[in-house]
């Protein structure tokens, strides 16, 4: 429970001469320390991301990789992928968390928390739905293709041009054959990838892009493409 | 279990809180008793008294992220 404590610690407690924060008196101090020792308390930062970071643990999305990602570090990059969706109209939080991201598991562990934040995972599974022979096997894929996922992914951001995305592309699946493609973008980023989808097509023939609006992910600010390779 | 936000208590406060549990600070980052910055054993960066948690476990303080945060009731099993 997270209570104002100006009400629950009673005396002690002065309104701050400037800004209106709360100023603790020494007696005050010592007193909240003696409850804090007994485990009684702890000392927290903003409320909102103590709800950011207990929602995700029980949902049922997090709940259906739980069976299919044993790795507990990459499960819980995907979880983080989630608080990044949960936070993202509040563009600072959205930044700062994407940041901590990077800065622990590099733009790699950033990119596999995309890949949840933007529904991509959920999609992708969806696919893979489609042609799977065991939950072993859909356990094995998700977790191939989340650690090596430059070999699976674009994300494409404002530097890219057209041909240049175009020609990532098919070094990619040229290169590493990816059961399915997927080039994903935001921003200014999606409108490059809806200006290359013609040449997409055209240049990735051992492919068809997936045009089912299940899986296409298409709106305002956001473009992700899913191409599957064909049957040969 | 009570939560205090540290967001609502002064920077005066928040420095005596420190002292009284054996910290100090610079003005901006929270020292250790040896008078190093304390580092967010999670994400490796020094924690600023601005935006600092301070939670139970040989009294962890952390950068108040949600990532340090979910680390924290991770390995502590704590559901704050």
């Amino acid at each position: 429970m997270t209570s104002d404590p100006i009400k629950k610690l009673g005396e002690g407690i002065g309104k701050g001469a400037t800004e209106g924060f709360l100023e603790y008196s020494q007696n005050k101090i010592k007193e909240l320390i003696a409850l804090f020792k007994e485990k009684k308390l702890r000392f927290i930062g903003d409320k909102e991301t103590i709800e950011n970071a207990k929602q995700t643990k029980n949902s049922g999305e997090l709940a259906f990789y739980k069976d299919y990602i044993q790795d507990k570090e990459l499960l819980f990059i995907v979880r983080l992928g989630l608080v990044l969706r949960r936070i993202e109209k509040n563009s600072e939080k959205l930044q700062n968390l994407k940041e901590k991201i990077r800065k622990k598991y590099n733009i790699k562990g950033l990119h596999i928390a995309y890949f949840a934040q933007n529904g991509v995972l959920n999609r992708y599974v969806a696919i893979l739905l489609d042609d799977l022979d065991s939950p072993a096997k859909l356990s094995e894929i998700i977790s191939n293709t989340l650690n090596n996922i430059e070999k699976h992914t674009i994300f494409v951001n404002w530097r890219y041009n057209k041909s240049q995305l175009v020609k990532e592309s098919t070094t990619i699946t040229s290169a590493h054959s990816p059961e399915i493609f997927i080039i994903s973008g935001v921003g200014s980023a999606s409108k490059i990838i809806k200006e290359s989808e013609e040449s997409l097509i055209n240049m990735l023939n051992k492919y068809e892009l997936q045009k089912f609006s299940k899986f296409s992910i298409s709106t305002g600010n956001k473009e992700i493409l899913f191409f599957k390779r064909l049957i040969s | 279990m009570e939560l205090i936000s540290l967001k609502k208590i002064s920077q005066e406060s928040k420095i005596l809180l420190l002292k009284e549990l054996g910290y100090s600070s610079d003005g901006e980052f929270v020292l250790d008793s040896e008078g190093k910055k304390v580092i967010d054993k999670y994400i490796d960066i020094p924690v600023r008294v601005d935006n600092m948690v301070i939670f139970p476990g040989s009294e962890l303080i952390l950068d108040d992220n949600e990532l340090s945060i979910m680390k924290y009731m991770e390995e502590f099993e704590d559901d704050l």
